[in-house]
């Protein structure tokens, strides 16, 4: 399953980078994130509660950072398992200044599912995804603003 | 003696309890003290599993216990192949892969049992699975049948150097000459995907081991009890008298539950002998999905000789046949492939080559059709490209190509699923054929009605395919016919009953022969101990096989009732008929006794019996053919398309079917309405998705479509041909699944005359809406 998309954030891309490598910023900002702990340089483990149509339940697993190039790009790889079934995917993300106060970041991976939350919930994943991936980066948006504000 | 029985409407004698919820299905089944089972099932198409922590299920209040491979000890053992290859085919190479109970290292397609848990109710029994921790090491997949055998490819089976399962190749004649002297030779590719038989029941087994009377009750879903208590008596080191298993009444079949051994088969009665208690799993619609077997994955490349005149001088064949990640079925449905790719038609030279190939898929095993739809879609499909490159009317094309009335029994030389020679028995296609067309009014819509309702702007299209269908195969089945002191008769086989009508049809024949009343005849079938041989439920071949071992002990017990009669009446026994219930002489019918009577005669409590004499009127027979009889037929139907959602309706639906003796005309109209309603549904709305991982992406009735009573024609119009078999003393054949066999070909043909103007050359099965659209898109797009 292909995930594309874009999002315009309203800071610099340095900024966009320092909230994207705080794991207590991610908890925050996706939703359903139970818990997300930095186990290594760049590896996070963590739980996240999924909702897909009458499918609920908790994915534990592992998300990989690779290919650090701050404050431009970098890879993440996610693994996760539950009883719902099972995810797997990679994504390539990349920040892209547009002005003093605002920074496009694009992603493109690919998301590979198994199991009931496949069987049952493909037809919503994809919007599903699309919704959760939209709402977080929205509040993480809500956060830079935040952070920005009370630098002033 | 006036036959009223044979060929009569009779209404069914298992309707009022079906339909009053007094019929016993195996989740009916209660006992005292009865456990629970659900399964934990890999996610995973292909896995190494690393480790299986129960700990936590076990803890659970109500569980009673929770087994894994490793627990089964000595005990575990994959279950046994079930058909052998071909042994009468040259040079067939078999690699033989069976499930196992519980999986032990490597998981090989999505849906395998990992562990089960037993507990005091489903809602816990559930609850635990979910306490079950697996590790898993994820591996590469093999979904895609081409890509399967590539030498790059992952392994299903590792010991294995390939994902080849086996390879049957058939020919006779000389294929290379005939295309040298062909006018034409046309080549395609076709490409036919899975379809479920997503029976209103899904699997279910109730297995009850008594610790005290060393004995086990099984009840279970299956086409076949007896091949199955053969096996798990075998299993369990129990003598076949120890072991009963009941196949009570089934919401359907179809194909599925003829697939012995399945996982929950040999673990539940393995199981409830180990805790010495009941135990019940019924299956539920997402297992349905990937842990009942499903079928139709092939890829064929087909070439055909033909004269300019559209007559076929050849056929050559390659194809893969996905078997999934197992092959307990053997080569059966490639063998039906092969038989029907010459359909009704003279080919003289022919070759088939068959490469079945594992995947890491569910079990591919027999769905209503079993092979045939495949050989009917691709020789019909040819014929339609042909018709249209020669530029000969179809009808036409076929008529020049059909076996001729006169031509039977017909050797088509190649070997069939029972292993004996493709011999047509009887059949007059040419007649079926016309009679479909004018019942249609074939002509008259092609000239008239089709260009004006094209006019108004309207898609509508109009199909014919004929079709055989080869049924009634052997081994054997058996039966025993008794007269009760009560006048009633009993009978008993071993051939079970999914919905079919059996106790209806077998009580017909029985009544021809005996002169009583249809529900005055008591059938009794799936049970063990009622019966103790026989082979399934399968290939059409229940009026064939059943229906005239019936017939032959019913015979022998009318011998037995007119020669005890004609003592008791002091006549020959030639002046004497059996009606209504009594024996009575002809000529003067006030003199007469009950059979009741007589049943009770020939149990005398005292005195002495001639020697060499059975007591009572009962008999045991069995029946056997050397090979299969053909059945017949024709479907035809117009349909209109919306050029928008390119959903169909279909305005008539017309079909002329040839089972040979009729028995029973409702029920024959029975089965080919539920046959037709699949095959509607294999052809426009049922598919099984898959994804590269071996994933089911529509494994529920939300998404995978069948039809509804919205997608059925109006009516399904009947007609009847009987060109009576030879090889039975009925001249019966099958029809079982003659109403799905020929759908999807007459879809591929009513659609693309429907579209006539966007050229469509249909030559892939299932379609849908969304697909015809792509395909649509497709030649809009080749025209630029």
């Amino acid at each position: 399953m292909k995930l594309k998309g874009e999002y315009t954030f309203d800071g610099t891309r340095e900024d966009v980078w320092k909230i994207l490598r705080d794991p207590d910023m991610l908890v925050l900002a996706l939703p359903g994130t139970k818990s997300l702990k930095q186990v290594s340089e760049n590896e996070y483990e963590g739980e996240l509660q999924i909702h897909i149509g009458s499918i609920v339940g908790t994915f534990g697993g592992k998300l990989k950072l690779s290919n650090e190039v701050p404050p431009e790009s970098i890879t993440l790889t996610v693994q996760g398992n539950g009883k719902i079934g099972f995810v797997k995917g990679t994504g390539d993300v990349i920040l892209i200044n547009q002005s003093d106060v605002k920074t496009l970041m694009q992603y493109s991976g690919e998301l590979q599912i198994g199991g009931r939350v496949a069987s049952v919930g493909q037809r919503l994943f994809d919007v599903v995804s699309k919704s959760i991936i939209e709402h977080g980066l929205h509040k993480l948006n809500g956060s830079l603003q935040e952070r920005a504000a009370s630098q002033k | 003696m006036t036959n009223q029985f044979i060929g009569e409407r009779v209404r069914r004698n298992e309707d009022p309890r079906l339909l009053t919820g007094q019929a016993l299905f195996v989740d009916d089944v209660e006992i005292p003290d009865m456990l629970h089972a659900a399964f934990m099932r890999s996610d995973y198409a292909h896995a190494r599993i690393l480790s299986i922590d129960v700990s936590a299920a076990r803890e659970r209040p109500g569980v009673v216990a929770v087994f894994t491979a490793e627990d089964m000890g000595d005990d575990w053992e994959p279950g046994p192949p079930l058909v052998s290859p071909p042994p009468t085919v040259k040079d067939v190479t078999f690699y033989s892969r069976r499930q196992a109970p519980l999986v032990k290292d490597t998981v090989h397609h999505a849906g395998e049992t990992i562990a089960v848990v037993i507990a005091e109710s489903r809602y816990i029994a559930e609850d635990a699975v979910e306490d079950i921790i697996v590790e898993y090491d994820p591996l590469p997949v093999i979904a895609d049948l081409e890509k399967a055998l590539a030498p790059d490819s992952p392994l299903v089976h590792d010991d294995l150097d390939s994902n080849l399962a086996a390879h049957l190749y058939q020919q006779k004649g000389n294929y290379e000459a005939a295309k040298a002297q062909a006018d034409v030779v046309i080549k395609r590719r076709f490409y036919l995907d899975r379809g479920a038989a997503v029976a209103m029941e899904n699997r279910g087994i109730v297995a009850h081991w008594d610790e005290k009377a060393k004995h086990l009750t099984m009840w279970d879903t299956t086409q076949a009890p007896i091949p199955i208590r053969n096996g798990i008596a075998a299993r369990l080191g129990l003598s076949e008298n120890q072991v009963r298993v009941i196949a009570p009444f089934i919401g359907g079949a179809f194909g599925p539950k003829m697939m012995m051994f399945y996982p929950e088969e040999m673990l539940i009665p393995w199981a409830s002998k180990k805790l010495c208690r009941p135990i019940k799993w019924i299956e539920d619609r997402r297992e349905n999905f990937y842990a009942t077997t499903s079928e139709r994955e092939q890829l064929h490349d087909v070439e055909m000789a033909f004269t300019k005149e559209g007559r076929i001088l050849g056929f050559k064949d390659d194809f893969l046949h996905d078997t999934g990640a197992y092959d307990p079925y053997g080569l059966t449905i490639p063998l039906n492939t092969q038989c029907h790719l010459m359909g009704s038609y003279v080919i003289e030279n022919f070759s088939s080559n068959c490469t079945a190939v594992f995947t890491n898929k569910p079990i591919v095993t027999p769905v209503r059709g079993a092979g045939r739809q495949q050989g009917i879609y691709i020789v019909e499909r040819m014929l339609d490209v042909a018709s249209k490159e020669l530029d000969i009317d179809p009808l036409e094309i076929r008529k020049k190509n059909f076996i001729p009335p006169d031509a039977f029994p017909y050797n088509n030389g190649i070997i069939d699923q029972a292993f004996s020679t493709l011999i047509f028995d009887s059949g007059n296609y040419i007649a079926a054929y016309e009679k479909v067309a004018e019942m249609i009014g074939y002509k008259q819509f092609v000239k008239e009605e089709q260009p004006r309702l094209r006019a108004e702007g309207k898609h509508v299209g109009i199909a014919i395919i004929p079709f055989i269908e080869t049924t009634g195969v052997g081994p054997y089945e058996g039966a025993r016919v008794q007269i009760e002191t009560s006048g009633k008769v009993n009978v008993n086989t071993g051939y079970g009953t999914q919905g079919q009508g059996h106790f209806t049809t077998f009580a017909q024949i029985v009544s021809e022969q005996l002169g009583v009343a249809v529900n005055d005849v008591r059938i009794i079938t799936g049970d063990t101990a009622e019966f103790h041989w026989g082979t399934g439920t399968f290939a059409s071949r229940g009026i064939v096989v059943a229906g005239n071992a019936i017939h032959a002990a019913s015979s022998a017990v009318r011998q037995k009732v007119l020669k005890l009669a004609s003592k008791v009446l002091a006549t020959p026994e030639d002046e004497l008929e059996l009606e209504d219930g009594t024996v009575r002489i002809a000529d003067i019918p006030q003199t007469s006794i009950s059979l009741g009577e007589l049943a009770a005669l020939a149990n005398p409590l005292r005195g002495a019996v001639e020697p060499g004499t059975e007591p009572g009127l009962e008999a045991t027979d069995y029946f056997g053919p050397q090979t299969g009889a053909t059945a017949s037929g024709c479907h035809a139907m117009i349909i209109e398309v919306d050029p928008e959602t390119l959903m169909v309706n279909i305005k008539r639906y017309v079909v002329v079917e040839d089972c040979g003796r009729v028995i029973n005309p409702l029920i024959v109209e029975g089965q080919i309405h539920g046959g037709v309603s699949m095959g509607i549904g294999n052809a426009y709305y049922e598919k099984l998705h898959f994804d590269e991982n071996g994933q089911i992406l529509n494994a529920s009735l939300a998404d995978y479509l069948i039809v509804t009573s919205y997608e059925m024609p109006p009516r399904i119009e009947t007609g009847h041909l009987e060109t009576l078999s030879p090889l039975n003393k009925l001249g019966s054949k099958g029809v079982g699944e003659a109403g799905a066999i020929p759908v999807p070909a007459l879809f591929a043909q009513a659609l693309e005359n429907a579209l006539q103007d966007y050229n469509l050359e249909i030559l892939e099965t299932p379609l849908s809406p969304n697909r015809l659209f792509e395909l649509l898109h497709e030649s809009r797009m080749a025209k630029k």
